[in-house]
């Protein structure tokens, strides 16, 4: 996690990008997590958004994937509304199996990505945001 | 996924079990640096569909006694010792007990060798949940 840097190997890490990855389901959460640790971005796998919103306390991710439904006190969309609220220019991308792209884009996600997706989509996706930003 | 695609390249698996985001990253990403595939499970729930999943060749469990899930820490333990007697279980009963676990699975690892000590882990940690309070 940024910004608090532990070691050597921590302080090198921090000059690539900090995603954090939403998503309830751990087969999926690994698989995209991995291709993205494969692509050289850094990586936190929250199992929910209240896990979410414990890494926005601590950390300062450069974008987030958050998938809609999931258990908790909150869905995605719920931690969107929070991330619009606190972070306002943070990339946030949707993802979802269901048919929610136009209420998520709606409520501030800068994307959707319909499930099932490629690694290799979310990754083109994170890229043009994050050039975006830039 | 990490451990099928870490099983081609490095020697060994470990899934680690923390309903503590926090402190699950910091070891997870530790562990990463000794070349080890990690998987994260957020709760003892998640511990058992990456244990139930073939693809995944894990060797070792480091595990919370607190984790959540339908099983405690304890019981997932026990579950392992029974079901899977082949895989080394590690519990841990708290943050110091866990870096410093993965430290000594770090110097039985791929590299031989803890990348830094693990009081650099836990002060990490301290600082994260620091910074979340503030």
């Amino acid at each position: 996690m940024q910004p608090v840097s532990a070691s050597p190997q921590e302080a090198s890490l921090a000059a690539r990008p900090l995603i954090l990855v939403v998503e309830d389901e751990l087969l999926i959460r690994m698989m995209l997590c991995d291709g993205l640790r494969d692509e050289g971005y850094q990586v936190i796998e929250a199992c929910d958004a209240d896990e979410a919103l414990t890494v926005l306390a601590a950390a300062a991710p450069d974008l987030i994937i958050s998938d809609v439904r999931m258990p908790g006190s909150m869905d995605g969309m719920g931690l969107l509304a929070v991330v619009r609220e606190t972070l306002p220019t943070l990339p946030v991308i949707i993802t979802s199996a269901h048919r929610e792209a136009t209420l998520a884009v709606a409520d501030g996600a800068t994307q959707f990505l319909a499930k099932p997706y490629l690694v290799v989509s979310v990754i083109e996706a994170i890229e043009a945001e994050l050039a975006r930003g830039l | 996924m990490s451990a099928s695609r870490a099983s081609e390249t490095v020697s060994s698996s470990i899934l680690i079990v923390d309903g503590d985001i926090v402190s699950r990253h910091v070891i997870a990403d530790y562990l990463r640096h000794c070349a080890y595939g990690v998987v994260e499970a957020a709760n003892t729930d998640e511990a058992l569909i990456a244990l139930g999943e073939a693809t995944l060749s894990i060797d070792v469990i480091l595990c919370d006694v607190s984790a959540l899930g339908s099983r405690s820490g304890f019981e997932l333990a026990t579950w392992v010792r029974t079901n899977r007697p082949e895989l080394e279980v590690r519990l841990a009963g708290g943050v110091k007990m866990a870096a410093k676990t993965a430290a000594e699975l770090c110097e039985s690892g791929p590299h031989l060798a803890r990348p830094y000590e693990p009081e650099a882990v836990i002060d990490y940690i301290k600082r994260l949940r620091a910074s979340r309070t503030r």
